[in-house]
């Protein structure tokens, strides 16, 4: 009798904490989902919608430049999801990309050993992973980048840390997402505890809250924004924002990280850009990674 | 054990007294009238200064410190401030842009006014920010 308690206290235990853990995300959840119908609802024809979302565009790039029906996995190639003639000029660049060479060196990189010996190869036994971070560290109670990732694992070698933004760390990563990608991984982050739920909610806020001298959230042109022009170019949706990292930028004329990406687009809100190995910086990342759950991994790829 | 004790009150105090403050300087600032309280003529440089470096330190702690064109609201302070002390009526504040060395020449005035305003002004934005954030999610505060 006392044996048949204790098998169904435990049972009830189990049931608990596994129900509890998958609480966890829910509400990440429906944040994702609501921000897939947005899109969608957005971007089903842009022509229809131009009184509630396109105000300022042109009847030209309503009638011709913007496909119609736009779905879930189609903006994982950011603003060129909805910018025809753009799309046609990044599949022309995409035919011999700047990056391959990149990828090369970032194979290098991962072989390459330490003064130790060992390698990148024991710290990342598997290469297909550029979907799965950032991640949240339990132990250390932190979301870890891929970057920061690859910095512990330096360290934890005798070696020095690389810089964050460009050099050799976006090539590493390059070489992480080909592998992703031609595996057909998607981004899969996960919210398994309530500190990670936490730092999730935290960078979600840091991605709504208007700041720096222009007043601009990260959502006014990454949500609200999205498909809106500023000069010549569309700004890009939150969904599918990380999916695509490290990226090559005709600006930079060289490979960069989204940390790289990020610190820009901090600055260009007129704010002093928070340092990309910060806490914000992380929890913001992390928030962001989990907006595109579930899509495919395509980077490296270019942008303007 | 009882050291103990001691140790872990102070420490608890130290952090609540340290998260009080910076509440405290937040909701300080969100009360000021910027135009007022950065009036160079109506208060003068100095105090506008004073001002501007009492909030901007605060702004700087909590991340949320402007910067327009490669200048960051420290450096407006800094180099308004010497410019202040030397009497010169303009400042040149120095900036690197892309390793460039580059200058931006303002009125000692001016670049007063906007320390000053840029420092209240972030950390309002700060505050207002903590009931307007939730607004532009869809699913949550943004209907569309």
């Amino acid at each position: 009798m006392l044996l048949k308690i204790a098998k169904i206290s435990l049972l009830i235990a189990l049931g608990t904490v596994a129900s509890n853990a998958a609480d966890f995300n829910a509400q990440a959840e429906k944040d994702r989902k609501a921000l897939v119908g947005y899109m969608e609802a957005k971007f089903v024809d842009a022509d229809k919608n131009r009184a509630s979302y396109f105000p300022y565009s042109t009847d030209d790039e309503l009638k011709n430049n913007f496909p119609k029906k736009i779905k879930h996995e189609t903006f994982a190639l950011g603003s060129y999801a909805y910018n025809s003639r753009g799309k046609s000029q990044y599949d022309d660049i995409k035919e011999m990309p700047p990056y391959e060479d990149a990828i090369d060196e970032g194979e290098e990189l991962y072989g390459k050993k330490f003064a130790n010996g060992k390698s990148f190869k024991e710290c990342f036994p598997k290469t297909d992973i550029a979907g799965d971070y950032p991640m949240f560290d339990d132990k250390s109670n932190k979301v870890v980048t891929l970057t920061a990732a690859i910095n512990d694992c330096l360290v934890a070698n005798g070696e020095k840390k690389w810089k964050e933004k460009k050099g050799k760390m976006p090539k590493l990563q390059a070489y992480f997402s080909n592998i992703s990608k031609e595996a057909g991984k998607k981004v899969d982050i996960k919210i398994s505890s309530k500190a990670a739920a936490a730092a999730y909610e935290h960078g979600k806020k840091e991605y709504y809250a208007q700041r720096g001298y222009l007043k601009l959230s990260c959502a006014t042109c990454h949500v609200q924004g999205a498909g809106q022009r500023v000069r010549a170019e569309y700004m890009s949706p939150l969904l599918g924002q990380t999916t695509h990292f490290p990226v090559f930028r005709l600006k930079w004329n060289s490979l960069g990280t989204l940390e790289r990406r990020m610190a820009g687009c901090n600055k260009d809100q007129g704010e002093n850009p928070h340092k990309t190995n910060s806490v914000w910086m992380k929890d913001l990342l992390y928030f962001m990674a989990y907006m595109s759950n579930g899509m495919a991994l395509d980077g490296p790829d270019i942008r303007k | 054990m009882k050291q103990l004790q001691k140790i872990l009150l102070t420490v608890g105090f130290g952090i609540f007294s340290v998260s009080s403050l910076q509440a405290d300087m937040v909701s300080e600032a969100a009360a000021l009238d910027v135009a007022k309280v950065c009036d160079v003529k109506a208060n003068g440089l100095d105090a506008v200064l004073a001002t501007a470096a009492k909030y901007n330190a605060e702004a700087k702690k909590l991340g949320v410190e402007f910067k327009r064109l490669g200048v960051t609201n420290s450096n407006y302070i800094k180099g308004t401030t010497e410019a202040a002390k030397a009497k010169q009526k303009d400042v040149v504040l120095k900036y690197k842009k892309k390793g460039k060395e580059k200058s931006l020449k303002l009125s000692t005035d001016y670049a007063a006014w906007r320390a000053c305003s840029f420092a209240i002004r972030a950390l309002q934005q700060k505050s207002e920010a903590e009931s307007t954030w939730r607004l532009a999610i869809p699913g949550d505060g943004f209907k569309y």
